[in-house]
C-alpha cells in the first residue's frame, strides 16, 4: 500500500532554472586522476547541485552505483550533476576511466 | 588498468551487441536479409565519432545538461524504433515489412552512436595521456569480443527456435531492453534536474548488488537499477505495457491474417 501511494503521487515536473536558486551547490575537483575533496559532506533530504571540475587534460567519467549517476567530464572542463534528496548515509563514487585512483564518497548527514 | 579497459568497453558494447543479435535473428525470420547492418554500423560509428568529438560543447549546452538530454533523447528514440520493429515484424512478409529496414538501420545507428561515443572519448583521452597503445587496444578488443559474443549468443538462441517461439523470444528481449532504456533515460533527466527525483521505491542491492558483475551486466542490457525512484518505475511500467501491447496487436493481426488465408 505504501508503494502504491508512492507510485500514485506523481513527482512534479520542475523547471531546472527555477529550482537552481534554492539548490545548495558543492564543488568536486579532479586533479591527477584523484577527487578533491575525497569525502564531501552534503545535507540529507535536500537536492544538491554538484559542480565537477576536471583540471586534468584527459576526460573522466563521474560514476556512482549508489547515487545512480554517470557523466563524462572532458579534460579542462566542468560539468553539473544533481543528486538527492538523499537519506543519511555514505554514497561512494568513482572515476570510471581511472578506477584505481579516482575514488570518493558523498557523506549525507 | 587493463581489466578496467575490458570492463569499460564491454559495458558500452553489450547492450548494442545484444540488440544487434536479436535484430539480426528477427531479420532472418522475417526474410529481409542482413544488408541493413553495414549502413547501420557505418552510421553508428560516424555518429559515435561526431558525438565524442563534440562532447565538450554538447555537455555545456543547456546549462551543462546537454549530455543527459542527448543521451536520454537517443534512448527514448531507440525505444520508439524498437516498439515499431516489434509491431511490424508480425506483418512480414507483406507491404508493412518494407518499413522494417529503415527502422533497423536507425535503431542500431542510434544505439552504436550513444554507446560508441564514450569509447571514443575514453580512447582519445588515453592516447592523449600517452598510454601503452598495444595493451590498451588489446584490452579494448577483448571487451569488444566478449560483448559481441553476447550478441552472437542472443542471435543463435533466437534462430534455433521455431518461428513462432522465436518471434516471442525476440519480442520479449526487445521489450525488456527497450523498457530498460526508458528507465535509464528517465534517470538522466533526473540527473540533469529536468524531472524531480521522487522517492526511492525500494533497495534491491542486498539481493543483487548493482556493482556486482551480474548487476553490471543486467544494468548494461536491461537497465537494472537497485534503487529506482517512483518516476523511473512509472515510466518503465508504461514503456513495458505499451510495447507488450504492440507485440500482442501484431501477433493477433498475424493470426487473423493467417486464419483468413486458410479460409480463402
Amino acid at each position: 500500500m505504501k508503494y502504491l501511494r508512492q507510485l500514485i503521487s506523481l513527482p512534479v515536473l520542475l523547471c531546472a532554472a527555477g529550482a537552481l536558486a534554492e539548490t545548495p551547490t558543492f564543488e568536486i575537483v579532479i586533479e591527477n586522476h584523484l577527487f578533491y575533496p575525497a569525502e564531501l559532506e552534503v545535507p540529507a533530504d535536500t537536492k544538491v547541485r554538484l559542480v565537477v571540475i576536471n583540471r586534468d587534460d584527459t576526460p573522466e567519467e563521474f560514476e556512482s552505483y549508489e547515487l545512480n549517476r554517470e557523466k563524462v567530464v572532458m579534460g579542462g572542463r566542468k560539468t553539473v550533476i544533481y543528486i538527492g534528496p538523499l537519506d543519511a548515509g555514505v554514497y561512494p563514487y568513482f572515476g570510471e576511466f581511472n578506477m584505481s585512483t579516482a575514488q570518493g564518497k558523498i557523506i549525507v548527514k | 588498468m587493463l581489466l578496467d579497459i575490458v570492463v569499460i568497453v564491454l559495458r558500452e558494447t553489450l547492450e548494442a551487441s545484444v540488440v544487434i543479435g536479436v535484430l539480426l535473428s528477427l531479420s532472418r525470420h522475417s526474410r529481409i536479409g542482413f544488408g541493413w547492418l553495414f549502413p547501420a554500423l557505418a552510421m553508428g560509428i560516424a555518429g559515435a565519432w561526431l558525438y565524442g568529438a563534440n562532447l565538450a560543447v554538447i555537455s555545456e549546452a543547456f546549462d551543462y545538461t546537454g549530455q543527459e538530454l542527448l543521451n536520454a533523447g537517443l534512448q527514448y528514440l531507440i525505444y520508439l524504433q524498437l516498439l515499431l520493429i516489434v509491431l511490424l515484424q508480425y506483418f512480414c512478409p507483406g507491404p508493412a515489412c518494407a518499413s522494417l529496414r529503415p527502422l533497423l538501420v536507425l535503431s542500431v545507428a542510434c544505439a552504436v552512436s550513444r554507446e560508441g561515443s564514450e569509447i571514443f572519448v575514453f580512447y582519445a583521452g588515453y592516447l592523449q595521456g600517452g598510454g601503452n597503445l598495444a595493451s590498451v587496444f588489446t584490452s579494448g578488443f577483448m571487451g569488444l569480443a566478449v560483448g559481441m559474443s553476447a550478441g552472437a549468443i542472443a542471435y543463435y538462441v533466437c534462430v534455433s527456435l521455431e518461428p513462432r517461439a522465436a518471434r516471442r523470444a525476440q519480442s520479449l528481449l526487445l521489450i525488456l531492453i527497450a523498457a530498460g532504456m526508458t528507465l535509464q533515460a528517465t534517470g538522466l533527466l533526473i540527473q540533469s534536474d529536468w524531472i524531480s527525483a521522487g522517492r526511492v521505491l525500494w533497495d534491491s542491492d542486498p539481493l543483487l548488488e548493482e556493482r556486482s558483475i551480474v548487476g553490471q551486466l543486467l544494468y548494461a542490457v536491461f537497465g537494472y537499477e537497485s534503487t529506482p525512484t517512483s518516476v523511473e518505475v512509472i515510466v518503465y511500467c508504461l514503456a513495458l505495457s505499451a510495447m507488450t501491447l504492440a507485440a500482442l496487436v501484431g501477433s493477433s493481426s498475424r493470426r487473423r491474417g493467417g486464419a483468413s488465408e486458410v479460409m480463402a
